[in-house]
């Protein structure tokens, strides 16, 4: 993929060469959505508008990397939806146990290509995950969804939630740390790849 | 565990110190436990959100010109025919708007003195008429209409000699030019014949060209027409 002859055909209103785009970056589009929202509808209807949005204004795309742009489109994407969720709540489509409880792990998030031990242990490593993702102030939990699971450098981060890179070292070692301790909660519903991480030393 | 430890620590995991800051930090890992402990929870907690599973997008997310609110594409003869006739359009008007100022603005120059005369004129010609119309209806002496056509006469002769010099001359080069006026140098005649004279003066640009930049305009809209309606159809067969 020519991703520079793509962006500039999409710029000339070519939507087939956007969409060409959208293919190649929706997963990691939708998986930053999913994190800051942490619901799959939700994520998937600000994954859409984050495109609608994105080509609309890719015209103001001056280079540099694109896939950091679509992340502050899709980050501003989803800080519309948190503000719409505060002006309007709503209650979370979470399958009930028989007991009425939420389903810790619904098992349509579940990847079928999985043994059930690795699916149980999956879902409960990412449901503690998002839990603690949940609890972090939203522009921590922004820089730490980019750096740490899209794996974005420093500096891509910096231009997708634009703010200069002395901030985004700041945010992104203080969500760590309040990552750490959140799921140190978890300790038992971790993996032991987990706690061998732990008690390894410095690289 | 301050704030500026915390960062360094942040950042060495990732590789983001220079090689003296890190050997700096690596020298104080080595006498510190704490510092350690630190650090294997930051290291912990990255290691984590790195072994997250990708989720597969739930569905595509490609746009569909109705999503975007885009126009169907146009051909590339499109701009050329815009440009044509926008060019043709601003023309017409521009001529359109010469032809009707140029007289207008011809006739304001020498305006001062004409203005002067000129409304006397037609004033003086037309009172007396009445008057004496009235005089053999009324049945009045017959002093009565010389009286009334006295009066009718000295106006004329007296604005006469009043307009300007340049006044003067556009009303002698008037009278060259229209032969209607030679016959009869009337007010009211020269109330009527004014607008033919000037434009018969003053029409800069013929009308031939503006008819031309009407057909270039109005072919090039039709074209465009055509071509959107095309490329809409086009776009709905897709």
């Amino acid at each position: 993929m020519n991703e520079q002859a793509l962006i500039q055909d999409a710029q000339g209103g070519n939507l087939d060469a956007f969409n060409t785009l959208i293919l190649h970056y929706q997963d990691s589009v939708f998986n930053t959505a999913l994190r800051i929202l942490g619901d799959d509808d939700l994520a998937a209807d600000a994954t859409q508008e984050a495109f609608i949005s994105a080509f609309k204004s890719i015209a103001s795309f001056r280079g540099g990397s694109f896939k950091a742009w679509l992340m502050r489109t899709v980050t501003n994407a989803c800080y519309d939806e948190l503000r719409r969720q505060k002006r309007r709540p709503t209650t979370p489509l979470e399958p009930d146990t028989e007991d009425g409880d939420e389903m810790d792990s619904p098992r349509w998030l579940a990847d079928p290509g999985m043994t059930p031990d690795q699916k149980a242990e999956a879902d409960e490593v990412e449901h503690a995950l998002q839990h603690c993702l949940n609890n972090l102030p939203l522009e921590f939990k922004t820089v730490v969804i980019m750096a740490d699971i899209q794996g974005m450098d420093y500096s891509e981060v910096a231009v997708a939630v634009r703010v200069p890179l002395g901030t985004i070292k700041s945010r992104l070692a203080r969500a760590r740390l309040r990552l750490r301790e959140c799921l140190q909660g978890f300790a038992e519903l971790l993996p032991a790849s987990f706690r061998l991480e732990e008690g390894s030393g410095a690289s | 565990m301050n704030q500026r430890d915390l960062e360094l620590l942040s950042s060495y995991l990732d590789g983001q110190l220079k090689p003296s800051d890190s050997a700096r930090l690596e020298a104080r890992l080595s006498s510190d436990p704490d510092l350690r402990v630190v650090l294997n929870d930051l290291r912990a907690a990255r290691g984590l959100l790195r072994r997250l599973p990708m989720r597969k997008a739930p569905r595509n997310f490609t746009l569909t010109p109705q999503m975007v609110g885009k126009d169907p594409p146009l051909p590339r003869s499109y701009p050329a025919f815009r440009f044509v006739t926008a060019l043709a359009t601003l023309l017409l008007f521009f001529t359109v708007g010469l032809n009707f100022l140029a007289p207008q603005l011809a006739s304001q120059s020498p305006a001062y003195g004409m203005g002067g005369g000129g409304a006397p004129d037609v004033f003086s010609a037309q009172v007396p008429a009445p008057a004496a119309t009235e005089a053999p209806a009324t049945g009045a002496p017959a002093l009565e209409a010389p009286a009334a056509e006295v009066p009718a006469e000295p106006p004329s002769a007296e604005l006469a000699p009043r307009p300007t010099a340049t006044a003067a001359a556009a009303d002698t080069a008037r009278q060259a030019e229209t032969p209607a006026e030679k016959n009869g140098f009337t007010g009211d005649a020269t109330v009527q014949n004014q607008p033919q004279a000037q434009n018969q003066i003053a029409r800069p640009v013929p009308s031939t060209w503006q008819l031309l930049f009407a057909g270039i305009a109005i072919v090039g809209a039709l074209m465009m027409v055509m071509m959107r309606r095309q490329a809409a159809e086009r776009w709905r067969r897709k």
